[in-house]
């Protein structure tokens, strides 16, 4: 049996955690936009329910989606550049001479880029909260285990996203290009995991279909169990399958894909 | 079993070109025409040996190179390091494997160099002592140890360059890769590159593979070359052997003391005024030099005389002419 070496992956993750950290006016950007768009959004679904038409999903229950949502908006964003500009430079034919495995390098670099982002966006608006209008304002989870379920069930979220993302980069790889794969992406990424339309707004019918396609484990996952709706075991398994699932699909790409690179040139 | 080994390595490439007549028909059909980079070539390498790959630009040296490496995977024919098939075994492979390709870089933009020296050490996953030890050496070598605090984007070409390989040498590859390690580097630098490659060879017996341009490189290096045209191999063997073979033209310059009137010189040589001087090509295989000597001293008295072999540049480029490159 091959041994599994952690510490490459481990490094590419520390790395790309400690390179986010530094992009702080991008943050500062982002929770401006993040705080806009939660309000406008909230805004209108004050408008929607005043205008009658009972709703089955609680206006408050929606305001607190709509924040978990617009907190956790970076980890949807496809925003590692890096890859592409390897792939231009053909600095990919160093990265091809390491002993790793280049599917685990990007998923790490992504989940870490993903999570240190998502914190120094989310955590200020947290706190962002106590100077909103009460009927604006998220609730806290009903109980402590919900808030321990949507914690453990987010990370589990934010590895699927990173799943999606390494699919992604080994798109890079073919088509050269990051612009019209990352576009792509980042749309089906947002109205599926509920950013544009929360989840649980949808029709009862499809509710079935919706909660369990993949997009969904990414953030509407955690946050039903934030709500305090959901089984944390159901909803955690179905949230790895995915992962093992996308994670499967991503490495053989990338697989296929190192038997195909062609670097030009000197 | 060689350490080393290719066998009709073989790798074509798919270039598309784009129809250049016709409206919509430009739009949709391709061109499509196959370029082969490297045509069934065969060689074998053996452990601790100093290769040397030479060829006109589009010649299959960096074509070569990544086969052996496992980046490429070849069309037809088979290559093997170290028992293994680069591509096939990819890891393994590189974890014995260091590389510099001269126009790219491995070190981190931004960070000091002692800190991308730091990452590839968890990348090769490596005892940090051994690491820090062959830092030592490595670095005394190369003279690099006050710029380990440097960022990569502060440092010269030559300082980068010696960074570069030093990166590649941190975790004692068996054999190694260096694509025109030289290139744009002053002869101070040059010098200190060299020496340190020939030393790290006799010391740790790494085997190096080598492209360049520059012929002062292979002949302070490479015992033995391969060269390569059009994704053949043309040569393999001894680069003195190779040089021998081109270095058909000498050249005696003479001034002499007053007028003197010439007498016709040896066949095949060729006769130019230059000034007050007198310039003969000869070739040395047919005419020996003592012969050129003789005639000299039949023309009159001499004031001065110098005899020019050609550059190993000329005759490399005699060499292509000759081949057709």
């Amino acid at each position: 049996m091959k041994t599994l070496r952690l510490r490459p992956y481990l490094s590419a993750f520390r790395v790309r955690a400690l390179l986010e950290t530094q992009y702080r006016g991008a943050a500062l950007g982002g929770l401006v936009t993040q705080m806009f768009f939660g309000l406008v959004y909230i805004a209108l679904y004050h408008a929607l329910y005043a205008s009658g038409g009972a709703q089955e999903t609680p206006l408050a229950e929606v305001v607190t989606y709509v924040w978990l949502q617009q907190m956790a908006f970076r980890a949807l964003l496809s925003a590692d550049g890096e890859l592409n500009e390897r792939v231009l430079s053909g600095g990919i034919a160093y990265d091809l001479c390491r002993p790793v495995d280049p599917w685990g390098w990007w998923f790490s670099r992504a989940v870490a880029q993903k999570l240190v982002g998502m914190l120094m966006r989310g955590a200020p608006m947290v706190f962002l909260q106590f100077v909103l209008p009460v009927g604006y304002r998220m609730a806290l989870p009903p109980t402590w285990g919900a808030g321990a379920a949507f914690a453990v069930s987010l990370m589990a979220g934010l590895a699927v996203i990173a799943a999606v993302d390494a699919i992604r980069s080994a798109v890079v790889m073919r088509t050269l290009d990051a612009r019209g794969v990352s576009a792509m992406i980042q749309l089906l990424m947002m109205i599926f995991a509920g950013n544009v339309i929360p989840l649980t707004l949808f029709p009862a019918q499809v509710q079935g279909l919706i909660r369990f396609q993949p997009f969904a484990q990414a953030l509407d996952a955690p946050i039903r169990l934030y709500l305090g709706g959901g089984d944390f075991l159901l909803t955690l398994g179905m949230q790895l399958g995915w992962l093992l699932a996308l994670g499967w699909l991503g490495r053989g790409m990338w697989r296929r894909q190192l038997l195909r690179v062609t670097i030009q040139g000197g | 079993m060689a350490y080393m080994e290719a066998e009709d390595l073989t790798r074509f490439f798919l270039r598309k070109k784009r129809v250049k007549e016709g409206g919509f028909r430009r739009w949709v059909a391709r061109e499509r025409e196959t370029v082969k980079a490297l045509d069934h070539a065969s060689f074998q390498v053996e452990a601790g040996e100093l290769v040397g790959l030479i060829g006109p630009n589009g010649a299959g040296k960096s074509t070569t190179v990544k086969l052996l490496t496992g980046i490429l995977t070849p069309t037809e024919g088979a290559c093997r390091v170290a028992g293994r098939v680069p591509w096939a075994e990819r890891k393994q492979h590189v974890r014995e494997l260091g590389v510099v390709f001269g126009q790219r870089t491995q070190l981190w933009w931004d960070v000091p160099i002692a800190d991308s020296f730091d990452l590839l050490r968890e990348i090769y996953d490596r005892p940090r002592n051994d690491w820090a030890e062959r830092l030592r050496q490595i670095s005394a070598a190369l003279e690099l140890e006050p710029l380990l605090r440097t960022p990569l984007r502060q440092l010269s070409l030559g300082q980068r360059m010696r960074a570069e390989v030093c990166g590649s040498l941190l975790h004692r590859p068996r054999l190694l890769f260096l694509d025109e390690p030289t290139i744009g580097l002053d002869a101070v630098s040059k010098l200190a590159l060299r020496s340190f490659l020939k030393e790290e060879n006799r010391r740790e017996g790494t085997t190096i593979l080598l492209t360049t341009h520059d012929m002062e490189d292979m002949l302070a290096l490479c015992s033995r070359v391969l060269v390569l045209g059009h994704g053949k191999l043309l040569y393999d063997g001894a680069l003195q052997e190779l040089l021998r073979r081109y270095d058909t033209v000498h050249t005696l310059r003479c001034t002499f003391a007053g007028e003197v009137t010439l007498p016709p010189p040896p066949p095949g040589c060729v006769l130019r005024r230059d000034g007050d001087a007198v310039e003969v090509d000869y070739p040395p295989a047919q005419v020996p030099t003592g012969d050129m000597l003789d005639w000299v001293r039949r023309a009159g008295p001499l004031r001065e005389m110098t005899l020019k072999e050609q550059n190993v540049d000329q005759l490399i480029a005699r060499m292509y002419q000759e081949l057709a490159l």
